[in-house]
């Protein structure tokens, strides 16, 4: 299952968020999505799922629009900025209407429940959770559909250092599997050690694709490649 | 976290129907607290307010001298401004934590996401409004001393009663899409009876007659004053149109609008 993007483009008013990027995402890879704060990543994750609507250009999965997909979690598994359950609900109610919108099993809620360690607190209001245990809730809702695609930003924020390598050799394995995975980070170390390919965006461009070894050729490290592409420096 | 694996791929059950989409819609209105404390809280207020019109141990003060509960149609049907909180908060808790994001995820198809949720809505307020409702209803008309109405009226009253919560409900899940909040559509349907009418009623009779509520009083026959009555089908029509309005609306602007600032 590969994700396409070509010529993309978004914009909200007169500002542009996003601007005619393309690249691929292909199966058996972890590839991580780079870019400072502002730099178009959430935008142009939120078009390819369907949340916003793209000013120009496409965002296809295996050829087809986010919402043509006929059963969409089976196919994609989402952890996105800004997107949350009511804190009121309880972890498990969550799921169940997640899983109820797909046709997905209930016995599928469980599963990723204990997957990422929350069984025991799957019925507590969702309020009542930490950072970290939110963050395993959107894990395991993007597993819900056990997709074959797995798009996540910032996966690892407030998650503690098991958390962390948890994340980590999940998606190395759900890679190694031969299924897609997108990861959008901050943390270069962390990317570092996950990422097979990375796609860099800066400004609404794409300033770098390509495997982590071609980006960080002639760098110490992937952080000092990063900061080279993007312009930024490292410090305020 | 703990190091079990996924199952290793899901059985395909099949084409997502319309009644799966409904179904986790209800599962949120369900899993929701404010919706059983506002059912409670409608419940009680219709009870004790069918009581206090049945028995006219309390008579509230106006111009004329003391007026009975029992004529004051804005009072009676106060209880359907907390009633109203379940399908504005059906539609309108989707936006302050961002649920929305997840829903579209899961549901793609923005037309069926609206749908199920406007489906859902609709026949929870219709099945909760008969719980919510009929005790009042069935102290004011039947246990009344005077037994003042025959079980035709009773039963008409009624139906007309679950009408009116559905279409005032309505109006307030459309706004709530809109405004992408529960607090304003809440707030204004609120105000609209309790200041916007005492203020301008005698000034804009024409005006005010036509806002949702002095339309539902009407079409209930309970309308504040001659001068802001309609006949009852008029009052049918209007505030039926007011529904369609704002969950058309709402639906033209749900399948457009980008979710970023949801």
């Amino acid at each position: 299952m590969m994700i396409e993007v070509s010529g993309l483009s978004k914009r909200y008013g007169a500002k542009v968020a996003v601007d005619n990027v393309s690249f691929t995402v292909r199966p058996g890879r972890v590839t991580g999505f780079l870019g400072p704060n502002g730099a178009g990543k959430s935008t142009t994750l939120r078009v390819l799922l369907g949340l916003d609507h793209p000013t120009g250009g496409t965002a296809l999965i295996e050829g087809k629009r986010y919402r043509d997909l006929r059963h969409p979690l089976r196919k994609v598994g989402a952890l996105l900025e800004g997107a949350g359950p009511v804190p009121e609900r309880r972890a498990v109610d969550h799921l169940t209407w997640i899983a109820q919108s797909n046709r997905i099993p209930r016995r599928r809620v469980w599963e990723v429940l204990d997957l990422v360690g929350l069984s025991d607190a799957a019925r507590q209001p969702v309020k009542k959770y930490s950072l970290g245990m939110g963050q395993r809730l959107g894990i395991a809702a993007a597993l819900l559909g056990d997709p074959e695609i797995l798009v996540l930003d910032e996966p690892v924020n407030g998650l503690d250092p098991d958390g962390i390598r948890w994340v980590r050799n999940f998606l190395r394995g759900y890679a190694a599997s031969g299924r897609t995975v997108l990861l959008s980070s901050h943390l270069m170390a962390e990317m570092a050690g996950t990422a097979d390919e990375a796609v860099v965006i800066s400004r609404g461009r794409i300033v770098a694709h390509g495997s982590l070894d071609a980006i960080t050729a002639g760098h110490p490290s992937l952080e000092t490649a990063f900061f080279a592409l993007t312009g930024d420096r490292a410090g305020w | 976290m703990t190091a079990v694996e996924a199952d290793g791929g899901l059985r395909d059950t099949g084409e997502i129907r319309l009644t799966d989409l409904m179904h986790a819609e209800l599962t949120k209105i369900r899993t929701l607290p404010a919706t059983w404390i506002v059912l409670a809280v409608t419940l009680v207020a219709n009870t004790a307010l069918g009581f206090l019109a049945a028995t006219d141990v309390v008579r509230v003060a106006g111009q004329g001298g003391p007026v009975a509960i029992a004529q004051l149609g804005t009072l009676l049907l106060a209880p359907v401004y907390a009633f109203i909180a379940v399908p504005v908060f059906a539609a309108g808790s989707e936006y302050g934590g961002g649920q929305l994001r997840v829903s579209l995820t899961a549901v793609p198809n923005r037309h069926r996401f609206f749908l199920a949720k406007l489906l859902a809505s609709s026949g929870v307020a219709v099945l909760a409004a008969v719980p919510a409702v009929l005790p009042g209803h069935l102290v004011q008309h039947v246990a009344a001393p005077r037994g003042d109405s025959g079980v035709g009226s009773v039963i008409s009253g009624f139906l007309a009663l679950v009408m009116a919560y559905l279409l005032v409900g309505l109006v307030g899940f459309g706004f709530a899409v809109l405004a992408k909040t529960v607090v304003t559509p809440l707030a204004v349907l609120f105000i609209l009876p309790v200041l916007v009418s005492p203020m301008l009623g005698g000034i804009l009779p024409g005006v005010v007659r036509l806002l949702p509520h002095e339309a539902t009083l009407s079409f209930l026959a309970m309308p504040t004053s001659p001068a802001l009555a309609l006949g009852g089908a008029t009052g049918l029509a209007v505030v039926t149109a007011w529904a369609v309005v704002f969950v058309g609306t709402a639906w033209w602007v749900n399948a457009r609008r980008d979710t970023s600032g949801s």
